[in-house]
């Protein structure tokens, strides 16, 4: 399977602290890789060194095969859909409005907007701005948004951050079908080990900057059987978390 | 370019940039009505206006600009959408079609209070024919400050997701542009602050005036056009665009 994104020596420093340190990162084709850490672990801005949102202090990043640079930068972004942070909308227009704005800037057809408008469950929302979306339905905008190209990469960080129980299991199994509906890649991060535990293939921990664990779920589950994940995860990330 | 054009109009509907745009451009039109000038003055007053012009622009057209680039980039940082429009276009594009969109209005309002003040000339009776080239070259001496006030504006509301910066420094920027109209010997250090151009590029003057008689052995006359310091602004223009775009291009969002 080949690799999707992959990095090396990814290093992110302000004011010469690395907030991201020597990251190799490696996700393959077809697969929900699940971005891990604690709060504060470096995992957004690697995201966003991903997306050229931040520029890396040093490292390279390889994307679809493609080396990310200045010339190839537009080309490589536009088969990533990214939800970033908290989504991203103009709560002064509805939601199918917004998508029309994205749909052009991506020169995306317009039935693209029904179709994923479907997807998140979001179709039966005309005419209501989005500033009087809830929490849930923002983000389940912001993930339409993110699709409405059909990209090949998705990514998405702390997708369930704010929702509900209920949610966060829509959005899960929204996620979970991806890969094998749209054949997307899907790196999503969060610092709740038991989202990613129930959603992603393969796993990548991050604490203070530094790649902790990369490889398989089931991997990451071997490495002391005696011990819980929530245990293995604190072990690796040095830090005692409520998970 | 079209594409994100269509793309800024669509973004501002049900924000009524255009109609807060005329709204202040009807206060300024309101200042301007020739009911407000005196018998003597009016006989003369198309080319009084051009005089006392460039003074309210100094005035409203800083204001404008502060308004629209603010009400424009101002839904981009609501939403977080400058993240998203990141990843789907250049950022130097996005940062043109902004700006072209912004320049769009801004023009209009100029040309609108242009036109007012020339159809206020024919209804209050100016007396004799419009000075039609002298209108031209005010038109040409009023869009091009206002430009490059705009671009600042315009880059520190993109740039600045907290809009008071942009507010601010455009508020200053005006007091210290109408101050610096009552300081002509600075003039170096005057066509170097774009806000005070208005005044820098007034190619009119006044002469005759007394406490006593007012305007009524007054009259004005075209003094020297100040080609110079229009030729500065234009390159003032040009280097805050070009610095303008790039920090944007470098913004970490």
């Amino acid at each position: 399977m080949n690799d999707i994104v992959k990095t090396k020596g990814l290093t992110k420093s302000y004011r010469g602290v690395s907030v991201v340190n020597n990251v190799d990162m490696r996700v393959k084709e077809g697969r929900i890789y699940g971005f891990l850490g604690p709060n504060g672990a470096g995992k957004t801005t690697t995201l966003k060194m991903l997306l050229s949102l931040v520029r890396p202090t040093k490292g390279d990043i390889e994307i679809m095969g493609q080396p990310m640079s200045e010339t190839t930068r537009i080309n490589i972004l536009r088969d990533i859909g990214s939800l970033i942070e908290s989504p991203s909308y103009y709560g002064h227009l509805t939601g199918a409005e917004n998508l029309r704005i994205l749909a052009a800037v991506l020169d995306v057809p317009e039935i693209n907007i029904e179709k994923v408008l479907q997807i998140v469950r979001l179709d039966k929302q005309h005419g209501k701005k989005v500033s009087a979306y809830s929490l849930g339905m923002k983000q389940r905008l912001g993930l339409a948004g993110a699709m409405l190209a059909f990209p090949k990469l998705l990514i998405l960080d702390e997708p369930t951050n704010g929702l509900d129980p209920a949610g966060i299991q829509e959005m899960r199994e929204l996620i979970k079908s991806f890969p094998t509906q749209y054949g997307m890649t899907v790196i999503v991060s969060s610092h709740l080990l038991s989202e990613i535990d129930r959603m992603a293939e393969d796993v990548g921990v991050i604490a203070n900057g530094r790649m902790m664990y990369q490889g398989s779920l089931e991997g990451l589950h071997g490495i002391d059987k005696t011990k819980s994940l929530e245990e293995i995860f604190i072990d690796l990330t040095g830090r005692e978390h409520s998970l | 370019m079209i594409k994100l054009l269509k793309c800024e109009f669509m973004k501002t509907r049900r924000r009524y940039v255009l109609l807060s745009a005329l709204a202040v451009t009807a206060v300024m039109l309101c200042w301007i009505y020739p009911d407000n000038y005196k018998e003597d003055f009016l006989r003369m007053a198309w080319m009084g206006s051009l005089y006392e012009l460039p003074l309210v622009n100094s005035i409203f057209m800083p204001l404008l600009s502060v308004i629209v680039a603010s009400r424009l980039c101002d839904i981009e940082h609501k939403g977080n959408m400058l993240r998203q429009l990141a990843v789907s276009e250049d950022r130097g594009r996005i940062y043109d079609a902004k700006l072209i969109y912004g320049l769009m209005i801004m023009t209009f309002c100029v040309l609108i209070s242009w036109t007012m003040t020339i159809a206020f000339g024919y209804h209050a009776d100016f007396g004799g024919a419009v000075p039609i080239k002298l209108y031209i070259l005010y038109l040409l001496f009023t869009l091009t400050p206002t430009a490059a006030v705009y671009i600042f504006q315009h880059t520190a509301s993109l740039c600045f997701r907290n809009q008071a910066v942009a507010f601010f420094s455009g508020v200053i920027g005006t007091f210290f542009g109408v101050c610096s109209m009552f300081l002509p010997q600075l003039s170096t250090l005057r066509s170097l602050f774009i806000w005070s151009c208005y005044g820098v590029l007034d190619f009119v003057g006044l002469f005759g005036w007394s406490k006593e008689n007012r305007y009524k052995f007054a009259h004005f006359e075209v003094m020297g056009i100040d080609w110079k310091s229009f030729a500065i602004l234009v390159l003032i223009c040009i280097a805050l665009y070009i610095a303008g775009r790039e920090f944007f291009k470098r913004k970490e969002l």
